[in-house]
């Protein structure tokens, strides 16, 4: 096949052309303060949950304080050193938020070789002076849908709830075993209300992914039809496809609102399933540490450390009626529903919570307070074998 | 276009094309880019740069070109043997694991990895001993047997990962390759190691394989014309089987190399994301290095280069991922498509129409086949 010279020729200057008309200057921006990099694992945005919330956070500080920010999506777990290591190499970042406990090790080799450099790690440990860690105790929001779950579970009729989770990292054990504990809370509240305990169990798969949402599909679907009332997303980005799983269920049975629900994760997701399927989310703050952590770079508070976010200090929380609004700005600016929307979706919501009976409310805030004041202190888990422990003690098998 | 062996201005002629097609691919990227309103001056100076800028950057597209030679010369001895081998995939996953395995036990550093190496090319080779007796016992075509078995070697993978080689204090991965076992780093600061010897040895141990020996001859004739080959004596099912053998080896060789030379963790995920898809790119690689070893070493470098250099552009040109993932398909493209017009002409010419060509000879006055 004889190339033709002409063509390229012709192409050559076409591409140049073209490239020279876009050569047009753009609007000089103010010049940032500041930059963040916000480096992502492989599960990326668009999980409506994790890493948005990450990005949310930082980018509201950037906004708050006139920094620019950068954001890095890996592409493979290979990625994760050389986009940490690129940030860093690069001395123009004032901070580096590494978003997830599977950049660990990229951040513990990085921060080594850059000591100069900020870092902060959302959910993981990396103990060196130029490292924020932040963790939250997911326990304990866990206990509080899982005893939502398990008494609401009860009052509808379903003998199970369910939990779709993720890889099996240290993370996931703080929402399992807090779950656990809720599960059967919620179980012994049941009894003392109703007089009979209702052993609602539970059925949880860990899927190995967090970002093949067909295997969140899947695995709510085998729970759905095992009778599950609740399904809890524990998988970031898989909670679309759980809610899918839940959808079609609803449908097929002839009705719009659930039961079935999901409970949703990190983010307030409440008013996906046009508000009347997902009944409640466990709030994982990562927008206000991400926030935080711009915020004292900026204020030059910065410290290495660890700094943990719990029930306490609204690190972690069950979805409220505030939250709902805050949120659906989320779900809008993510292109999933639109403003006019937003009345039908808290009218649908206000209906699905209120006619969960107030008594079961009652007692998840109940349940809150104990938390917080330290009467109660819910199991975590952090290795296999503890989990292990944590699932012989709360077995949850009917 | 003839399909033989060319000379060196045919080769001229190969490479030109290769060349175009890369420099239509970029401009067509460029193109896209504008369309979105990105600036593609930014993104291919950060592209660039970020792969053979500096030191640093040519040291990462390297690290990312080793296992990519490795995946690339299993695709391509198929296919210099008339064959479609993608089983890279699953052979890579099992010879990651089968090095990660030898981790368990205490040995001293040389024969550590040595043994890593050995139980890894091991592992792909008998991952790829069903495909070949399949195909030369009862005919299964190659393509077949490969995706279903890269699928058992996935949920294969998962399941060891997950239950028998998983780190009892990190349940998210396997276990580490200890100290002993980890190929040494050849740039500090960086993520090369020097896995890329390996790569690059194996690269060289096959072009002589294929153009050096009685064997390689045989594979190569059986590549070019099977009728005639089996007519000059050379047994198909003994191409068959080396020809997957020896893929298997190159394929389980990219797995070790790459859990055995890959900081910081040195060990293979669950979901295996650091993994997955080496096999699937390395074919992209064979391609475009037009299914010769050396050729494969450019490419994979210019492969490795892409991904580096990609990672640059979402930096520094705030490009964002998914459409660094566009240019780098659109470049990978365009790139393949000399060796592709070769592959479907060479088809067109040889297989299908033979027995057209019987037919037609038997018409004419005086000619027997």
């Amino acid at each position: 096949m004889k190339h033709s010279p002409k063509l390229t020729g012709i192409i050559f200057v076409a591409v140049v052309l073209v490239i020279g008309l876009a050569m047009i200057p753009a609007v000089a921006e103010a010049a940032p303060k500041g930059k963040i990099a916000v480096v992502l694992d492989v599960g990326g945005r668009g999980d409506l949950s994790f890493n948005d919330m990450g990005y949310k956070g930082t980018d509201k500080a950037a906004a708050d304080f006139g920094l620019q920010m950068v954001e890095i999506q890996s592409a493979s777990a290979s990625d994760y050193l050389p986009n940490v290591r690129n940030a860093a190499r690069s001395k123009s970042f004032d901070l580096i938020i590494s978003v997830g406990f599977l950049l660990t090790d990229a951040v513990a080799a990085a921060a080594k070789e850059y000591p100069d450099q900020k870092f902060m790690i959302i959910d993981s440990v990396v103990e060196a002076p130029n490292v924020m860690s932040i963790v939250f105790k997911e326990n304990e929001g866990s206990a509080l849908v899982g005893a939502l779950a398990a008494m609401v579970a009860a009052h509808y009729g379903y003998p199970y709830v369910g939990a779709v989770l993720g890889i099996e990292i240290p993370v996931l054990f703080h929402f399992e075993a807090g779950y656990r504990f809720g599960i059967d809370w919620g179980n012994k509240a049941y009894a003392q209300e109703k007089d009979t305990n209702p052993n609602t169990g539970l059925l949880y798969t860990y899927t190995g992914t967090f970002s093949d949402i067909a295997k969140g599909k899947e695995a709510t679907k085998a729970m759905l039809a095992q009778k599950a009332g609740l399904v809890y997303n524990v998988a970031g980005p898989l909670g679309i496809g759980d809610l899918q799983a839940i959808t079609e269920d609803i449908k097929a049975k002839g009705k719009e609102a659930g039961p079935p629900f999901m409970i949703g994760v990190d983010a307030n997701q409440d008013w996906m399933g046009d508000g009347h399927r997902v009944l409640a989310s466990m709030l994982k703050r990562v927008d206000n540490a991400c926030y935080n952590a711009s915020e004292a770079v900026v204020k030059g508070t910065f410290k290495g450390g660890l700094v943990v976010m719990g029930l306490d200090v609204q690190g972690v929380g069950i979805s409220k009626d505030p939250d709902l609004l805050d949120f659906m700005e989320f779900g809008i600016g993510a292109g999933k529903i639109t403003a006019a929307d937003k009345t039908k979706i808290v009218s649908n919501w206000k209906n699905m919570r209120a006619q969960v009976p107030s008594w079961i409310w009652n007692a998840v805030a109940d349940l809150e307070k104990q938390i917080i004041s330290g009467k109660i202190s819910v199991p975590n888990a952090n290795t296999l074998d503890e989990m292990k422990a944590v699932r012989s003690k709360y077995p949850l098998k009917r | 276009m003839q399909d033989r062996e060319m000379g060196f201005a045919g080769r001229i002629e190969e490479l030109n094309k290769t060349v175009i097609a890369g420099v239509v691919g970029f401009a067509v990227g460029a193109l896209i880019m504008i369309l979105y309103g990105y600036d593609p001056i930014s993104a291919y100076t950060a592209l660039f740069s970020g792969a053979f800028g500096d030191l640093y950057s040519f040291s990462e597209s390297l690290a990312n070109a080793t296992p990519l030679i490795l995946t690339a010369l299993t695709f391509a001895i198929g296919f210099r043997g008339g064959m479609f081998n993608i089983g890279a995939e699953g052979q890579l996953y099992l010879g990651a694991l089968a090095a990660v395995t030898v981790s368990l036990f205490h040995l001293p550093s040389g024969i550590g990895i040595a043994l890593s190496i050995i139980f890894a090319i091991l592992a792909g080779a008998i991952w790829s001993l069903p495909v070949a007796i399949l195909k030369a016992a009862r005919g299964v075509h190659e393509v077949i047997s490969t995706i279903m078995l890269n699928w058992i070697a996935q949920f294969l993978a998962f399941y060891l990962i997950a239950k028998i080689l998983v780190d009892p204090l990190r349940a998210e991965k396997t276990i580490s390759v200890a100290e002993w076992g980890r190929l040494p780093l050849l740039v500090p600061g960086t993520s090369l190691s020097c896995g890329i010897f390996v790569s690059l040895f194996a690269a060289i141990i096959i072009y002589l394989l294929l153009w050096r020996t009685t064997i390689g001859f045989d594979i190569r004739a059986m590549g070019y014309n099977p009728l005639a080959a089996t007519y000059a004596g050379i047994e198909k099912w003994k191409i068959i089987l080396f020809v997957f053998i020896t893929g298997g080896f190159t394929a389980g060789l990219a797995g070790a190399v790459h859990v055995m030379g890959r900081p910081p963790t040195y060990a293979v995920y669950g979901g295996m994301p650091s993994i997955k898809g080496l096999g699937f790119e390395g074919l992209a690689v064979a391609m475009i290095g037009r299914n010769h070893p050396i050729g494969i070493i450019f490419a994979a470098i210019f492969f490795g280069g892409l991904l580096a250099g990609g990672r640059m552009m979402q930096l520094f040109s705030q490009v964002p991922l998914e459409m660094v993932r566009v240019v780098e398909g659109t470049v990978v493209l365009f790139l393949a498509i000399p060796e592709l017009i070769r592959f479907f002409s060479f088809l067109r010419k040889v297989r299908i129409p033979l027995t057209f060509r019987i037919k037609r000879s038997q018409n004419k006055e005086g000619r027997q086949l």
